[in-house]
């Protein structure tokens, strides 16, 4: 299958959902949701008085006439929530032998209909020699391209060299297989840092999670290249599963230190994965 | 050793250990991919940490191949396996004539061995020792006889072999030889159990073994023993052979009635001579017996002799002429067989065209017609195998008689070129109706011994022909014939046992195998008969051997039963092979 073909793949699959939008991203540029704060809807939220600098437009005379003192009337802003879908780029999303990269872009299609769906403006970013973003992400995702996972660089050095610009209130979802050995809140705090709301979506091939049969198997880095060579038995393949759950583990402990919501899927199992995006509250049945 | 002799499969077991040592020393890193080696640092310090002796792990596919090779290398050495499949058959000929039963049990206070006992423990040596395929047990009796199925075990052969009695009067062993041939095949191998030496080359081929146990013993026996009528008394005649090879014996016997001791004497032989008995009772003297001392072989030191048959036929004599009649009738008294015509006649002499009616009676036709007389001097032409015929001797005698022209009498018996003289022919009633053509008063026949031969014979015939034993002595090993009118006969053995018995024409024909007092009954009516070893050749143990004689094996021969499993091997690789295929292709490569 093609790049569009997954694209279209998940965009179907979309059709079902909706961004679960928090109350802290109900803030932004003007749209066509209500935002929490006030702003220039016909939605009346509250009276407060009279600052300088106030819209004189939103003075309430009838208060002034009755009471003598300026008051204003605030109405409920109108905001579009916006969706930032960060996509580790890295070659090891595009594992041999793996459906990892097309459930990426087959779960990425999905997350921005759903998006579409939710109202919400979005934007793709991919993590490469710094981050970029997708041609025309803000469009449906089946018209987006430039998708390639093909980069070397990890994700923290994506962030060196050149970071996003990430909406402020923004709802931050990264897709990565978090397969580089970093320290989660470097990251997670960056994607944080302003966000209404972040998600991490771990996505591992199968390959990722089980260990290779026993027998000799040379191991070769799909990004570095790197080769090392290992006897699998029982005791390795545990000490693996082990080191997987431990790596998991810090993940997860990470992101609820910044509030960020964390899922592991398997890119075999994606559609029997999406329950747990519901459960995380990234998405919601349209 | 196997590996030793093939070279080629020594060479070829050299790849086991090679194969072996390519799995272990063989470094086949299968590549792989992975996200990151993030999670395989582990590995890595634990290789760094020091050596570390890991389990030697061989997949199931090293196995395989180490089980096929090992399977081809075998096969190629040409492995052959002594199957039971192939293992010969062993055709055992049992000598059951009764020297092997002798034993010189009298002179040492050791039990005694006989033959039979001495065979019977080789026999049961041999099969310990070796396997056969299957066992078959032929008796040598007079007539060779198959002793059951065949067997396998030694149990089962112990078990075969007590119907091994040794009570035969001789021992047919050619033939007993030539029918375990035919029973077990060319594969077959033969053994013999006898007393005596084999008899030439031809049984110590590479099939046969003859094993004789037999020892020299001097043994006096009775050899002949008869009972027969002399008028109105029997005499008894007992004939004592001395099978001694060089030693004169004397010996002691007895001869009883019942309680009645008859006779007791002792009489001195020559070494290997006989001296006969005689002994006159007056007719109705029950069975006596005779004995002899305890010697080797004690089954002919004993003979029981029943009283002779009496067997009279009443004959009416209706001869038309005096003269003629007086001439019959005297040959007819000469005969001793004639009884009084108490009741109706079985035999009717007459000169009519027809028999006369309404009795049972033979009837003996007296044809005088005078036309076309011719008077015969020979050649007679005699039916000597016909019972009216035996005895006669017609060399000199002039025979008188018409010429018929045409036999219409039935089955001649005498002619004279183309003319009867003497025909029998039997009517529908099953009566024999005998024509005699004969001029008395122009013939000599009257004047000679052949005149009461004739009667003689005629009574004999028809005293056969009357229910009942025409003996009541018999050889262990003649025949008995017994005639009745029943369709069925129950023959009582000496031993107790009752078989029935099948009727063969007219008569019941058996052939006792036991020596003693035997019954038949056949209805309401009861006979005896009493059957006496008497065989010579049984009672001779100077000619008893012990010895063996002929081989079995040869080293060429030993080989043919192993059979080649070759096939067996190289089948099993190619299953081996096939599995290990199947799981190379389907395993994807885990194995």
């Amino acid at each position: 299958m093609t790049l569009r073909e997954h694209l279209l793949s998940g965009e179907a699959l979309g059709q079902r959902y909706a961004l679960a939008v928090p109350q802290t991203a109900l803030a932004g540029a003007t749209g066509n949701q209500l935002g929490r704060r006030a702003g220039t809807s016909i939605d009346f939220q509250d009276y407060r008085e009279y600052q300088p600098g106030d819209d004189l437009r939103t003075i309430d005379w009838n208060v002034f006439a009755r009471t003598d003192r300026l008051t204003i009337k605030l109405f409920r802003e109108e905001v579009n929530p916006h969706l930032d879908l960060v996509l580790d780029a890295s070659r090891s999303m595009d594992l041999e032998n793996s459906p990892k990269s097309a459930a990426t872009l087959r779960l990425a299609a999905l997350l921005g209909t759903a998006a579409e769906n939710g109202h919400c403006t979005h934007a793709t970013w991919l993590a490469g020699d710094g981050f970029q973003r997708a041609a025309n992400d803000t469009m449906l995702p089946s018209a987006w391209d430039g998708l390639a996972f093909t980069s070397r660089r990890p994700l923290d050095e994506a962030f060196a060299i050149l970071p996003p610009r990430l909406r402020r209130l923004g709802i931050r979802v990264l897709i990565s297989d978090l397969m580089w050995p970093v320290e989660p809140l470097t990251i997670l705090r960056r994607l944080a840092d302003g966000a209404a709301a972040v998600f991490v979506v771990q996505l591992l091939a199968q390959a990722d999670t089980e260990p290779p049969e026993h027998g000799n198997i040379q191991l070769v880095d799909s990004e570095t290249g790197e080769e090392r060579e290992i006897f699998v038995d029982a005791t390795v393949a545990a000490q693996f599963r082990a080191a997987l759950a431990r790596h998991r583990e810090s993940w997860d402990a990470a992101c609820r230190q910044t509030g960020a919501r964390f899922v592991s899927i398997v890119a075999e199992k994606l559609d029997a994965s999406l329950p747990a995006l519901e459960e995380a509250q990234l998405l919601v049945p349209a | 050793m196997p590996f030793l002799t093939y070279p080629l499969a020594l060479l070829a077991a050299a790849a086991l250990p090679a194969l072996a040592a390519i799995y272990i020393l063989r470094n086949r890193y299968r590549r792989r991919e992975v996200s990151s080696l993030m999670l395989w640092q582990f590995a890595v310090l634990s290789r760094e940490g020091g050596a570390k002796v890991n389990k030697l792990q061989l997949p199931l596919v090293f196995f395989l191949e180490l089980l096929a090779l090992a399977l081809l290398v075998t096969a190629a050495t040409g492995p052959r396996w002594q199957l039971p499949a192939h293992a010969r058959p062993l055709v055992v000929i049992l000598d059951d004539s009764a020297s092997m039963l002798a034993s010189q049990s009298s002179a040492g206070s050791l039990p005694a061995v006989s033959p039979r006992t001495k065979a019977a423990a080789a026999l049961e040596d041999l099969l310990k020792s070796r396997k056969f395929l299957s066992i078959r047990l032929v008796l040598a009796g007079p007539k060779p006889r198959v002793l059951g199925s065949a067997v396998t075990t030694a149990t089962e052969v112990r078990e075969a072999i007590a119907q091994w009695t040794c009570q035969a009067p001789a021992a047919a062993l050619d033939a007993a030889v030539a029918l375990a041939n035919d029973l077990g095949g060319a594969q077959s191998q033969l053994l013999v159990l006898t007393d005596h030496a084999s008899p030439g080359s031809e049984f110590t081929g590479n099939r046969i073994q003859w094993w004789a146990f037999g020892a020299t013993h001097p043994n006096l026996a009775f050899v002949n023993a008869t009972r027969t009528t002399h008028g109105e008394s029997d005499r008894v005649l007992l004939e004592v052979a001395n099978y001694s090879a060089s030693a004169s014996a004397s010996a002691a016997y007895r001869i009883t009635s019942g309680s009645n001791l008859l006779r007791s004497a002792t009489l001195t032989l020559e070494p290997r001579a006989r001296q006969r008995l005689f002994l006159n009772l007056p007719a109705g003297t029950p069975a006596i017996e005779a004995t002899l001392a305890a010697d080797a072989l004690a089954a002919d030191n004993r003979v029981t002799l029943l009283p002779a048959v009496r067997k009279r036929i009443r004959v009416q004599n209706s001869l038309e002429d005096a003269v003629v009649r007086s001439h019959v009738d005297k040959a007819l008294d000469s005969t001793g067989l004639r009884s009084s015509l108490s009741a109706a006649p079985e035999i009717i002499l007459h000169n009519a065209s027809a028999t006369p009616a309404g009795t049972n009676a033979w009837g003996l036709r007296l044809l005088t017609d005078t036309t076309n007389l011719a008077a015969h001097t020979g050649p007679f032409i005699v039916d000597t195998a016909h019972p009216l015929a035996r005895g006669l001797a017609l060399d000199g005698v002039v025979w008188t008689a018409a010429a018929p022209g045409t036999n219409q009498f039935g089955l001649p018996i005498v002619t004279a070129g183309n003319t009867p003289l003497l025909s029998a022919t039997e009517d529908a009633l099953g009566r024999q109706q005998i024509t005699l053509h004969l001029i008395p008063d122009r013939s000599t026949l009257t004047a000679t011994p052949n005149w009461p031969i004739l009667f003689w014979n005629l009574l004999t015939w028809r005293a056969r022909e009357t229910p009942g034993l025409v003996e009541s002595n018999f050889r262990l090993g003649s025949e008995v014939a017994v005639r009745a009118l029943t369709n069925s006969a129950q023959l009582k053995l000496p031993s107790g046992t009752t078989r029935t018995l099948t009727k063969s024409a007219e008569e019941f024909v058996l052939e006792p195998e036991t020596t003693g007092l035997h019954t038949v009954s056949a209805g309401a009516s009861t006979w005896q008969f009493t059957v006496n070893l008497l065989a010579p050749e049984e009672s001779d143990l100077a000619t008893a051997k012990a010895g063996k004689w002929g081989e079995w094996e040869r080293p060429e021969e030993t080989r043919r039963e192993y059979s080649s499993v070759l096939w067996l091997f190289v089948l099993s690789a190619l299953v081996v092979m096939v599995t290990h295929l199947f799981l190379v292709t389907h395993s994807k490569g885990r194995v």
